[in-house]
């Protein structure tokens, strides 16, 4: 959404731009009525939008540009010398913050993995009976998984601890996947079927006559169809579950299994890593997984979270 | 359903609906007990006017003694008559009865000990320089200890004698003797949260400390075990041969009083919290006795069978353990007659929609119009087998991992939680605890603040920034500052949060480090430690508030705009205000509506952002209900009032997503 009409945007920007452009040149032309006096104002305002915008990506970009030099400091630094730029860089920062939360980031990166890629398969074939098949109660059961949106995980957070105490499954990497697995197919499944639902009926009819099955038809042409839909499912459950802290605090109380955004904040107890400049690495690092999956997903996963929205 | 519709066409119709309404008044009455149950295993209770601050209680619960705040000590007998009184100069503070009843030890708020016999008569009293606040006598009588509050100890011989005194410097109020003759020991604990046993010379034999003051000690016969009340609401057992810790029970307010059996399997713990709690022998809540206030006394006979309880609203209640806990059992054996009940209504509506759908014309229009016959449907099902088979591990997932815990959640918020032990129905109580919970109450002010400032946050910065950037003529400046503004997205939320407790680090923090830098010095302060700013500064979290997501979505909407609008307003002369107050902003409704939601129900479960800042403090300043359910689930193991606190906010969101819907969507059609 966001890629087809950026295209429009820029070209009224560009629009708009060549008109102001024109009256520079002409001195009259298009805002004529008055163009010296609006020529300057809106220069001046342009200015203005300019300057506004700067500082405040200026001051959003504080919290990040102390993080990274805080990070390449040692203690010594940091309490001596707070203003000044760290002399020498301390890199070995980032060995020993990567020492303290390597195993941390490998359990995010299975137990989020894992549960996403089993959301976006059950999701997926779950989607397309809904999209394409036609059985009593169909409607019935639908409305029951969508009626799930309207669920606070905080409700649940509780009991469902319970649960997974009382199958014994606390301190697992199972007590991660299988509820992120179940909670992330309700959002998964409306994207899926309404993508499905758009897909011509007559690709699936030619399946049929030639002889391909249900399966066959599925995996032949829906799912090839809809990669994009199932990329943009993919990477909003990546990086919800990445960023899952209450669940994972709740349910597992081993450091080694623990997952990194709870493993970051027992940074200091756990490792017993008390100076600041390996913390900041490791907190860094921590984001790596993030930086990598946004420079490719940036635009499935603002699609993913807007269409989620919306349509419940 | 069905039947309702067919009501005016068959005459049957009457006589089936009145069978089902019997059928359905017979089930409620087979529920409705639930609703009369009388308090378990309350043997007798009796009321005064003034607070009962000691209770005691016989080896074999036949002998019950009772002193309170009008200084009267009562003695009754296991049914409740009256055998004796005996009247001090002042309230009753504490009182100790050996097994057989035959010796009771009196402390008194007029500064006396009394050692009574068997029939109430005093035998010998002595005198401290302040009240004295708790005693304690050997099972025959020839030791007895008494702590007062001029911060000492006294033990005294069966004659009265003093044997030895130690000022302890710090209050004591914690004694307990067991042993007989000479090997009589003396277990004391003080406020500093040491206990101590002393000999009958008052030697030290064994020290241990616990982390808070110990309010009350309890100990068995053979010195093998000792029990511990603190100050924090712990009950603690000790391994009395060595002094370590067996287990804990955490109760919500100061332990006043605790109580052991004879063999120490079961302990008795009585909390401020207004609750006296019955533990096994690995410190498992079997059973929890409610009181109308706070315990301040309770004895558990040797046998375990018999137990008091007295309360500040002046009650003594005795009760018989084999009662109560049957009686728990009662109950939820009437709660499974509930669900029975339940499931009993069900199953009757089900039936009357198929009689009606078989019996009435227009229920047979419907059955015919939806399939031919049930064994039609049936038919189709199966043909349909494959479609049910790929949803099934879907459905088998979200019924075992979100409906059964939604449901479960909103049927426990009225119980008495605890997994693996015990579930017991308690109506509205841990709703109407929560009304008296002070944390509860201020996080649910603060949830209302974090709601409001997080919309506005939303709705202001990131469509400032959003019409900014669109405004720019520039197409690569405007390519750049949203990309630079959406970088920050991939810090994870946990980091953000962490890199801010830094810059408000008192010792090495970003933000006072520029204030001094600046010459404001008097202006740094602890700021997750001061109350007046602590929520501010929670809030302050990630000024400028330019939210990646939220700017996407309104940049989104912004240039999704069609251009021939915007160009329509050029012509007409509109100044860019006007057309952002006219034509963005309505056209933006959509996007409103949806971060609006989205801000609203992530506010309501704020967790991370107090959790992991100032922990709800300082106090409760920047408590939130998500974290008081969590402390009150994963600390104090209360499940019932956590489900209860998970109910209230998901009512709260479910109202607020509807008023959104309704109120929102209404004024996008008036405004377009």
């Amino acid at each position: 959404m966001v890629t087809v009409r950026d295209g429009e945007g820029a070209e009224g920007a560009a629009t708009v731009g060549a008109q102001a452009k024109s009256g520079d040149r002409a001195g009259q032309a298009m805002l004529s009525s008055h163009s010296a006096l609006a020529v300057l104002r809106l220069s001046g305002g342009q200015a203005l939008l300019y300057a506004v915008l700067l500082i405040l990506l200026i001051v959003t970009f504080v919290p990040i540009v102390y993080l990274i030099a805080l990070s390449l400091k040692d203690n010594g630094q940091i309490y001596g010398r707070f203003w000044s730029m760290p002399d020498p860089y301390r890199w070995e920062n980032f060995a020993l913050g990567s020492l303290a939360i390597w195993r941390a980031v490998l359990n995010s990166i299975l137990t989020s993995g894992s549960s996403t890629a089993a959301t976006v398969v059950l999701a997926s074939l779950s989607g397309y009976v809904f999209a394409r098949h036609r059985f009593p109660g169909k409607e019935l059961i639908y409305t029951g998984i969508l009626a799930l949106l309207m669920i606070p995980p905080i409700l649940t957070l509780i009991p469902a601890y319970v649960l997974i105490l009382n199958m014994g499954l606390e301190n697992t990497y199972w007590a991660l996947i299988l509820p992120w697995t179940s909670g992330g197919q309700v959002f998964a499944l409306l994207l899926c079927r309404s993508f499905f639902a758009t897909l011509p009926e007559e690709f699936f009819d030619a399946a049929r006559i030639d002889g391909a099955s249900e399966l066959q038809s599925f995996a032949r042409i829906a799912v090839p169809l809809s990669a994009p839909i199932l990329v943009t499912v993919a990477v909003v459950r990546l990086v919800t579950t990445y960023n899952q802290f209450m669940w994972p605090l709740v349910v597992i109380s081993s450091p080694k299994k623990q997952v990194v955004a709870v493993a970051l904040t027992q940074f200091t107890s756990e490792i017993g890593v008390t100076d600041l400049g390996p913390q900041m690495a490791g907190y860094i690092l921590a984001s790596i997984p993030l930086i990598v999956l946004f420079s490719f997903g940036m635009r499935h996963y603002v699609r993913g979270l807007t269409a989620g929205g919306l349509k419940a | 359903m069905s039947g309702a519709r067919a009501a005016g066409h068959r005459v049957p119709f009457k006589r089936a609906a009145v069978a089902i309404a019997l059928a359905a008044a017979f089930l409620l009455v087979v529920a409705l007990p639930i609703a009369a149950q009388s308090p378990e295993g309350l043997l007798w209770k009796r009321e005064w006017a003034s607070r009962v601050q000691a209770v005691a209680i016989s080896e074999d619960g036949g002998l019950i003694a009772v002193g309170s705040r009008d200084n009267s000590l009562r003695m009754f007998d296991g049914s409740g008559e009256q055998l004796w009184l005996f009247e001090a100069e002042n309230s009753i503070l504490g009182v100790d009865m050996s097994p057989d009843g035959q010796w009771l030890a009196v402390a008194s708020e007029d500064r006396f000990v009394y050692l009574l016999d068997g029939k109430g008569n005093q035998l010998w009293n002595y005198k401290a320089a302040r009240p004295m606040n708790n005693a304690a006598v050997a099972r025959d009588g020839s030791l007895v200890a008494a702590t007062s509050d001029d911060l000492s100890v006294y033990v005294f011989d069966q004659g009265g004698n003093l044997l030895w005194q130690e000022e302890l410097g710090i209050g004591v109020r914690a004694v307990d003797v067991y042993g007989s003759g000479e090997k009589a020991r003396v277990v004391l604990g003080s406020d500093d949260g040491l206990i101590t046993i002393y000999n009958r010379e008052g030697r030290d034999l064994l020290q241990a400390w616990l982390d808070y003051s110990v309010v009350s000690v309890s100990v068995t016969p053979n010195g093998a075990r000792i029990l511990a009340g603190a100050g924090d609401g712990s009950a603690i057992l000790l391994n009395g041969a060595n002094g370590n810790q067996i287990w804990s029970f955490k109760t919500e307010d100061t332990v006043k009083s605790v109580s052991l059996a004879s063999d120490g399997s079961i302990a008795l713990v009585g909390s401020e919290d207004g609750s006296a709690y019955l533990l096994d022998r690995d410190g498992l809540l079997t059973h929890q006795f409610r009181q109308d206030s706070e315990v301040l006394s309770v004895a558990l006979a040797s046998d375990g069978k018999r137990l008091s309880i007295g309360t500040v609203s002046g009650a003594a209640r005795i009760y018989d353990r084999a009662a109560a806990l049957s009686g728990a059992a009662r109950s939820s054996a009437q709660r499974q007659r509930t669900v029975f009940a339940v499931f009993g209504v069900i199953a009757l509506l089900v039936l009357a929609a198929v009689w009606a759908a078989r019996n009435t014309a227009a229920g047979q229009q419907v059955w015919q119009r939806s399939a031919a016959g049930p064994l039609g449907v049936l038919q189709i099902m199966w043909s349909a087998r494959l479609s049910y088979i790929l949803i099934l591990p879907t459905l088998a997932l979200l019924l075992t991992f979100n409906y059964y815990p939604a449901f479960s959640g909103l049927y426990h918020a009225f119980t008495e939680w605890s997994p693996g032990v015990r579930t017991e129905w308690v109506g509205l109580s841990n709703f109407h605890s929560l009304t008296e919970n002070r944390f509860f109450l201020s996080g649910f002010r603060n949830a209302a603040i974090l709601v409001v400032v997080s919309v506005a946050k939303t709705m202001t910065m990131p469509l400032l920034v959003a019409e900014f950037i669109f405004n720019l003529r520039n197409r690569f400046s405007q390519y750049w500052f949203r990309t630079l503004f959406v970088v920050p997205i991939v810090l994870p939320a946990v980091v953000e949060i962490l890199v801010w407790n830094n810059i408000y680090d008192p010792a090495i923090g970003l933000l006072n480090e520029t204030l001094k830098l600046v010459g404001l010095e008097e202006l740094t302060r602890v700021w997750y430690g001061d109350a007046s700013v602590a929520l501010g500064s929670i809030i302050f979290i990630g000024v400028p508030w330019v939210n990646a997501f939220a700017l996407l979505i309104f940049y989104g909407g912004l240039i999704s705009i069609s251009n021939e609008i915007i160009d329509a307003s050029l012509v007409d002369g509109a100044s860019t205000w006007r057309r952002f107050w006219s034509i963005d902003l309505p056209l933006l409704m959509g996007q409103v509506k949806l971060l609006l939601i989205l801000n609203f129900i992530n506010a309501v479960q704020t967790f991370e952002l107090v959790f992991l800042t100032t922990g709800g403090g300082p106090g409760a300043a920047t408590y939130t209900p998500a974290l008081e359910l969590y402390y009150k689930a994963m600390r104090m193991d209360r499940m019932g009032i956590a489900s209860a606190i998970g109910m209230i906010l998901f009512m709260i969101i479910l109202a607020g997503t509807i008023v959104n819907m309704r109120f929102v969507s209404s004024s996008t059609e008036y405004e377009a």
